[in-house]
């Protein structure tokens, strides 16, 4: 079994401060039986409970959008764009005919492509419109998601916790996870908001 | 950690109650103790009865003074009293030639008793104690020691700490009974 941390080593979402303690031990009327360090420890230890029990308990399944916008392979990139605008989402999974995710496509894929040299955001598209006369979205022009998309896709099992999924998204850099059942079926999405909305109602 | 550097400390002191706390705590020890002494010095007066122990002194300040503490409890106050009470008697009883022995062997194993039963308080280390190094009244009343002063006596501070902690608005007692 791994071993749990010391308590001491603890990072509390917002470093909790011996002065934090002291203030909310003035905010109790009556005397406290306990140093502020001792109270500190057991705030920590006792959030390490509450984080644990909650990351454990809390999965993507739980937290997923589950009517996904999706796209496939065939999909002009006309048609990929106009999703993403109509659904105001900036990534959608393309899925073969089974349902398997076969990659993700999203604005950073488009600008990756629309520019002589390399684009990573919006306004490094218009920088370069405004400087060389037109946009260069006619260069993909005609091609199909498949063209352009992240392929293979990073996707997550229902049941993975969201500790986990964090993670995953802070490491491999993406901003959505497709969700897929055990056969690989896209069974939801979920996006970064997902995460911070759950952990906010949650924890 | 070192020895030196655990030596010198590693936290700051809690802060000071407010000024409500303080006077509640003070009326509540004036009461708690005035119940207790008048009964010992105008009621006991000429008789070989005893209401007021020393170690109620040091029960006033948990039980109207910290009264959220563990310590401070009814349980606490009431188990940790009336074991040490019987400890300390019958160390005494069994020592009683040798008080520089039976004393710490009274307050060692009242303290061991009251870890083992979760009835931790302080004041039990001294009401054992005095039972070994008590006057000869307090030596003369044996194991009556146990039901009088100490269990009657705790028992009429532990009432009006019932009344006395919950009359102001931010108080209440206890946090819990056994």
């Amino acid at each position: 079994m791994e071993k749990k941390p010391k308590d001491q080593n603890i990072k509390a979402p917002l470093s909790i401060s011996d002065a934090d303690i002291f203030a909310a031990m003035k905010d109790i009327s009556g005397y406290l039986d306990i140093t502020p360090a001792d109270l500190k420890e057991l705030y920590l230890a006792a959030y390490r409970h509450a984080r644990e029990r909650l990351t454990s308990s809390l999965k993507a399944k739980d937290i997923m959008t589950r009517e996904v916008a999706l796209v496939y392979p065939d999909t002009p990139l006309a048609q990929v764009a106009e999703i993403m605008a109509q659904r105001d989402i900036a990534g959608v999974p393309v899925v073969d005919t089974e349902g398997q995710v076969v990659g993700v496509i999203s604005e950073k894929d488009f600008l990756g492509h629309m520019g002589s040299t390399e684009i990573k955001n919006f306004m490094g598209l218009v920088a370069q419109c405004l400087k060389e006369k037109g946009c260069k979205a006619m260069g993909i022009r005609g091609k199909t998601a498949a063209d352009l998309m992240t392929s293979p896709a990073v996707t997550v099992g229902e049941n993975t916790p969201i500790m986990e999924l964090a993670n995953i998204m802070k490491e491999k850099a993406i901003n959505r996870l497709p969700v897929t059942d055990s056969r690989g079926r896209l069974v939801g999405i979920i996006s970064r908001a997902d995460i911070l909305t759950s952990m906010y109602q949650n924890i | 950690m070192s020895f030196w550097q655990k030596l010198s400390g590693s936290t700051q002191s809690p802060p000071r109650v407010s000024l409500s706390e303080i006077v509640w705590s003070w009326l509540g020890s004036f009461l708690g103790i005035a119940a207790v002494a008048y009964i010992n010095y105008k009621i006991f007066a000429g008789t070989d009865l005893v209401m007021l122990v020393g170690s109620f002194g040091a029960s006033a300040l948990l039980i109207y003074g910290a009264n959220k503490s563990p310590f401070a409890q009814p349980r606490n106050l009431l188990g940790g009293h009336l074991l040490s009470a019987i400890i300390g008697v019958g160390t005494y009883q069994i020592l009683p030639q040798h008080p520089w022995l039976a004393a710490p062997l009274a307050v060692a194993t009242s303290i061991a008793a009251m870890h083992v039963t979760r009835t931790l308080h302080p004041p039990g280390g001294a009401t054992a104690l005095i039972a070994v190094m008590g006057d000869a009244k307090i030596h003369a009343l044996g194991f009556f020691y146990v039901v009088m002063p100490v269990g009657v006596g705790a028992a009429i501070m532990l009432l009006i700490a019932l009344v006395v902690n919950n009359i102001p608005k931010n108080r209440s007692y206890p946090q819990y009974w056994f």
